[in-house]
């Protein structure tokens, strides 16, 4: 399903290999453009099914679908962001990512930055941990032996108590079946076992809001705050949501976002954000 | 000389007066009276407070929010009993409200206000009513959204010799117990009343223009734990209310026609319809010709069940008019009836209390002759120190009304306070107030309400415009309206000090 009528679907070629493009408003390429790494699920459309259609209603939005490679490193997924805004993008651009997109973000905001006039770091880490590495270890092990019980795992690990159990049971399963096996995340949950971005994340100068996940289970919280300990000019707000954030509060991203690319620098390096009452 | 003897004070009765007690009213009431510093008093036409659930008391009459969401944040309520609270639960929360906080002497009930005007020459609202008359610097109205009913225009209808009966006027001392009923109209009253009622007539003739969309009630009891739980850990509650409310804001996108939303809100629909109707001349009946979300989305697990009772009947053919005896449809059949239910709903684009507000301009009904507008959807050039609650743009399609009331209190509570500690008189400057008007026009544009194809109550009927609606994410009126500013507003010192 196209994320509106709009988008227009283009591609790129980067070091031999395809890269499949979305743009919400190709003729408006010299505004402000907001960037979106998706996440290890595969596409930009698994990620930001929602948040990308509410993001371009008023504002430009490139997406594109990263292309896995052998052996590929943060520098190489950042290499396929670098070519993808050089060839769709005037000038430095609004970068945001969500979990591995957000490692890959941070990454090429460490190391380009100039090309980065804000940065929005959802749900990412800096280094993968012993927390990380157990839950790894069932992935891979599930997907080894082609479990039946990878998809419910997945679904279980990704979203929060709270939202799961607003969903009637037929919806859950609904989501368990529609996560698929696995094997769509392969090469990035490879890759997502040896993150290490420490240098790159000490040298972000851009203006950046973090954002963690209080219920989050994969990429605890932890991570968002360690985070916004190591860039200065972070701003840090929390979601009450699972890993899955960009599925259960698409609407909660969208205004801390919309918020802080009007104006990334309005509140202070350190500012923690209120957390907003209904 | 004694400047007291030339200009005297004028009298007033309070600094502020709010007509009206309903949720929106009373609300403000609660953090005036908290607050402290305010002197106001309140008008209300009717015996108690409560407004439209005080008013709405028909059979199976509920909430169509959960009831977390559906009550103040600063009047948390752990005991609510289930997910979607019928009205006596609701008009208890709010009679409870009112007692606990000591709003009951501040209320003057049985007050109808026939006029209110602004004299300019003493800087103040004189509020003319059926027990009397009110001088105040500033003048609240509360009165609702959904507060003066809508009769449908069917020839002949005051002929029949049956019960008669609006939704909102619902006689209890009629028993409807084995008689021939009709109910008009398929809105969110009506598909409330018809399952509760059906059981007990002999039979019920549901008269349908168009389809709604309904999709499942997520409704269930809280247990004792639950409840326990949010009355020791409140921060439980919050949270709860916070997943409740960002779930609301999501599906606005809905409102934008988002392909990826419709489709969702779309498949939810249609598997109800799909799940609870097995015949398929009556699912077609029962399928909307519109998109999705034009008109308000329905949530019932009980009405398409009781359409399809044998002792009730969707009639689709459209209504000719009205006799002595029954309903004549179009086709010439006449449908006899004991009683006619009129589900027909309430004025929503044109707001009764315009009719007698009148500021330096005139009567705001001839000033809204398009259409309501308001800066900040709150306040009207050519009304000095005047506040509307629910009025112009602020109804929402997918959310909580309260969350919108909150937002309101917070801008009129700053905004009296600034009038009182300053002395000044406000009134929105004309292009400020036609710029955001326009701003609000403009994200309508692209809302299913303009782009959705349907004629609905949110729409002014000369017009055309979109001014029921918040055209926008409920955050997103928060953002703008939620904060007192002077900016777009004229200001001058009142003539006369206070």
């Amino acid at each position: 399903m196209a994320f509106t009528p709009d988008v227009v679907d283009g591609e790129i070629t980067h070091d031999g290999r395809t890269i499949r493009t979305y743009d919400s408003a190709p003729h408006r390429r010299g505004e402000d453009t907001i960037v979106l790494l998706h996440g290890t699920s595969g596409s930009a459309q698994s990620t930001y099914w929602a948040l990308f259609p509410m993001l371009a209603d008023g504002r430009r939005v490139v997406a594109f679908d990263f292309v896995d490679t052998d052996g590929a490193t943060a520098d190489t997924y950042a290499d396929q962001a670098r070519a993808v805004i050089a060839a769709l993008c005037d000038g430095p651009v609004h970068l945001a990512g969500c979990s591995f997109g957000a490692v890959i973000a941070a990454n090429l905001a460490g190391t380009t930055p100039a090309i980065v006039k804000s940065l929005t770091l959802i749900a990412g880490w800096i280094k993968t941990d012993i927390h990380q590495h157990l839950r790894y270890d069932v992935w891979f092990r599930l997907h080894e032996e082609k479990s039946a019980a990878m998809p419910g795992f997945m679904v279980m690990t990704a979203f929060s108590h709270a939202f799961l159990t607003m969903r009637l049971p037929g919806e859950v399963d609904a989501l368990v079946a529609k996560i698929g096996d696995g094997s769509d995340r392969y090469a990035k949950m490879l890759f997502n076992r040896t993150v290490d971005i420490t240098d790159a994340v000490a040298s972000i100068t851009a203006p950046t809001l973090v954002i963690g996940c209080t219920q989050d289970q994969m990429v605890p919280i932890y991570h968002s705050k360690l985070l916004f300990g190591a860039i200065e000019n972070a701003r840090f707000a929390e979601v009450p949501s699972g890993h899955a954030v960009a599925h259960e509060r698409p609407s909660h991203l969208l205004m801390l976002i919309r918020d802080f690319i009007d104006e990334p620098e309005r509140d202070a390096p350190g500012t923690v954000h209120a957390p907003i009452h209904a | 000389m004694n400047i007291q003897t030339t200009t005297p004070k004028p009298q007033l009765d309070a600094e502020v007066l709010i007509v009206g007690t309903g949720f929106s009213g009373l609300g403000l009431a609660v953090i005036l009276e908290r607050e402290g510093t305010r002197d106001y008093l309140m008008l209300e036409r009717g015996h108690d407070v409560g407004g439209t659930w005080r008013d709405n008391h028909y059979p199976g009459a509920g909430c169509d929010v959960f009831s977390h969401l559906y009550s103040y944040s600063f009047r948390p309520n752990p005991h609510w009993s289930r997910t979607y609270s019928k009205q006596p639960e609701i008009l208890k929360y709010l009679q409870d409200t009112a007692e606990d906080e000591g709003i009951y002497p501040k209320v003057r009930f049985g007050t109808t206000v026939t006029r209110a005007e602004w004299i300019e020459a003493e800087d103040l609202w004189q509020v003319e009513t059926t027990t009397g008359t009110y001088r105040a610097r500033a003048l609240v109205s509360a009165t609702g959204h959904l507060s003066d009913l809508a009769m449908p225009d069917i020839e002949g209808l005051n002929s029949f010799t049956g019960k008669m009966m609006h939704s909102s006027q619902w006689d209890h001392d009629y028993d409807y117990t084995g008689k021939r009923v009709g109910i008009i109209g398929t809105g969110a009253s009506s598909i409330q009343i018809a399952p509760e009622i059906a059981p007990d007539v002999s039979n019920l003739t549901v008269f349908q223009r168009t389809a709604p969309y309904i999709v499942p009630r997520r409704d269930a009891p809280y247990s004792e734990a639950q409840k326990g739980m949010f009355a020791r850990f409140p921060e439980m509650l919050q949270d709860f209310r916070k997943e409740l409310f960002w779930g609301n804001e999501s599906r606005f996108p809905q409102r934008l026609q988002i392909p990826a939303f419709l489709a969702q809100i779309e498949e939810m629909s249609r598997g109800h319809l799909e799940d609870q109707v097995a015949d398929p001349a009556l699912r077609e009946k029962l399928t909307p010709p519109y998109s999705v979300g034009c008109k308000r989305i329905l949530i019932s697990n009980d009405y398409y069940p009781a359409i399809q009772r044998e002792n009730v009947t969707l009639e689709t053919t459209g209504i000719a008019r009205v006799d002595e005896t029954g309903v004549v449809l179009t086709d010439g059949t006449h449908v006899a009836l004991d009683m006619l239910i009129l589900a027909t709903g309430f004025e929503a684009t044109e707001l009764p209390i315009a009719e007698v507000i009148h500021g330096k301009t005139g009567r705001l009904s001839d000033q809204w002759q398009d259409g309501g507008q308001a800066y900040a959807c709150t306040t009207v050039h050519g009304y000095p120190n005047f506040f509307m609650m629910l009025g112009p743009n602020t109804g929402l399609g997918a959310g909580s009304m309260i969350y919108m009331v909150e937002t309101q209190i917070e801008y009129i509570r700053g905004a009296l306070e600034y009038l009182a500690e300053s002395g000044k008189v406000i009134e929105p400057d004309a292009k400020a107030q036609a710029d955001y008007v326009k701003s609000i026009h403009d994200r309508a544009e692209r809302t299913v309400w303009i782009a959705g194809g349907c004629q609905s109550w949110y729409l002014h009927p000369r017009s055309g415009k979109l001014t029921a609606i918040w055209p926008d994410y409920m955050s997103q009126f928060r953002k703008e309206n939620g904060t007192f500013a002077t900016e777009g507003y004229m200001v001058r010192d009142a003539t006369v000090p206070a």
